[in-house]
């Protein structure tokens, strides 16, 4: 086989395999930024459980439209909104904050198993979980591409605060900055959540906003270099990933969320070898 | 930052007050240079949006060097020991030019010769007429260095000249 045929072709011939590049595309480029703040922030436990958040909103949506993109992504929305507010009022009440971000993680997922199940066959179950990369439509594609971009803007416009809120979030409060930018951050993180599961489904969306992110910080680089290496390596797997679910006929969307898991051993794997090799190159990292 | 267990506090100088934190609560981890740590100090004026100003950037090199980190500033911060880390939260609470500078446990684990460089420090704001609050375990650098002191152990034990307040830990 040519690696024309290998690589290019899918491409070429098939709009469904195109509409899923650019989509995977535009969820790089967001993921990247969103990622890497969640993953400075030691928040990929939050990230998780407001990825299940979203399901209970999008079972009602679909149960209230069926599968249609935009009602799926308004309940995904509410519910994600409301779970980010309540863990936060939890948190504040003092209560264990991994138990009861745990809790919604388990409560949400069920309650959206049960609510699609409850109307849907088992496919729409399986689609809402796992997302179905392959079957983008325009519409679709228009509002992955939208959200992206609302994303990405708002985290260049608000990216000081958004930093410095992950590094010292004290220090913030102390010199008096009044925008809650930790619930920003949060809503922030509900929207990219909500672009992604269409792709990804409830339960992967996590995965190309992490994987790729916790990658690059392997790296030791800046904040900003290592959301543009995170964008690189969240559009690699995706390449790879969708280049191999269709050579081999698997599931896209775990395949995409294993290139980037392998990603992300390959780096924590050569990092450590250079530490080890020499340790005094790898100082910063 | 703390809660109050009731009744009110007045403040006229809300706006300017500082406060370092306890070194383990600051992730040492994160992707930042000793300058732009420093450079925070200057939020008053940048906010989140403005771009820093020459004059700013002047009075970062500035205050690097009066806490001795002239050489280290283009580290990221993960890279610099803790006492150098230290000196750089020091020169960002000199940046804030706030009137009164809320310290907690700052020279615990830190070298002698930084702490010298601290203290002097906190000398220098005494004598410009700014509060500085410290939490301290050492007894003997508070009766050497502090001229107030408000025992603490669960409950309040004694507040006033250091040299009458002490001497009730003791008892």
């Amino acid at each position: 086989m040519s690696l024309h045929a290998l690589i290019v072709e899918p491409f070429e011939t098939l709009a469904f395999m195109r509409a899923a590049l650019v989509a995977c595309l535009a969820l790089a480029l967001m993921n990247g930024a969103v990622g890497t703040l969640l993953v400075l922030r030691r928040m990929s436990l939050d990230g998780e459980v407001l990825g299940h958040a979203v399901m209970p909103g999008a079972a009602v949506g679909f149960l209230y439209a069926g599968p249609s993109p935009l009602w799926l992504s308004l309940g995904g929305l509410a519910s994600g909104l409301a779970v980010a507010t309540l863990s936060g009022l939890i948190t504040r009440a003092g209560a264990r904050r991994d138990a009861g971000l745990v809790a919604f993680y388990l409560v949400a997922l069920s309650l959206g198993v049960v609510l699609v199940a409850w109307r849907g066959s088992n496919v729409d179950v399986m689609r809402v979980l796992f997302g179905t990369v392959l079957a983008i439509d325009q519409r679709a594609l228009l509002q992955i591409a939208a959200l992206s971009s609302v994303i990405m803007i708002a985290i260049a416009a608000l990216y000081r605060p958004l930093a410095v809120g992950a590094f010292d979030p004290a220090f913030l409060r102390a010199v008096g900055a009044r925008a809650p930018y930790g619930a920003v951050f949060s809503a922030l993180v509900v929207l990219a959540l909500v672009a992604s599961f269409q792709a990804f489904g409830t339960l992967l969306a996590v995965g190309p906003m992490l994987l790729p992110a916790a990658a690059a910080r392997c790296w030791g680089l800046g904040a900003a270099v290592s959301m543009a290496l995170a964008a690189g390596f969240g559009l690699a797997a995706s390449i790879v990933g969708l280049l191999v679910s269709y050579h081999v006929d698997l599931p896209s969307g775990p395949v995409i969320v294993l290139t980037a898991g392998l990603l992300f051993g390959i780096s924590l794997a050569a990092v450590n070898a250079v530490r080890r090799l020499a340790p005094t190159l790898a100082r910063g990292a | 930052m703390v809660r109050l267990a009731g009744g009110t506090v007045e403040c006229a100088a809300r706006r300017r007050l500082a406060y370092l934190p306890q070194l383990s609560a600051i992730d040492r981890d994160y992707p930042l240079s000793v300058a732009e740590l420093i450079s925070l100090g200057g939020w008053r004026e940048i906010g989140a949006f403005r771009a820093p100003r020459s004059a700013l950037r002047q009075r970062i090199a500035a205050v690097a060097e009066t806490v001795g980190l002239s050489g280290r500033i283009e580290r990221s911060i993960g890279e610099i020991s803790v006492g150098e880390f230290q000196r750089a939260l020091f020169a960002r609470l000199i940046l804030q030019d706030a009137t009164v500078i809320l310290l907690d446990e700052p020279f615990a684990g830190i070298d002698p010769q930084t702490m010298s460089v601290l203290l002097d420090q906190v000398t220098r704001w005494h004598q410009e007429g700014r509060t500085v609050i410290a939490v301290v375990h050492d007894l003997d650098l508070v009766q050497a260095r502090f001229p107030s002191t408000l025992v603490l152990a669960r409950r309040c034990l004694a507040w006033g000249a250091t040299e009458m307040a002490l001497p009730v830990m003791a008892a």
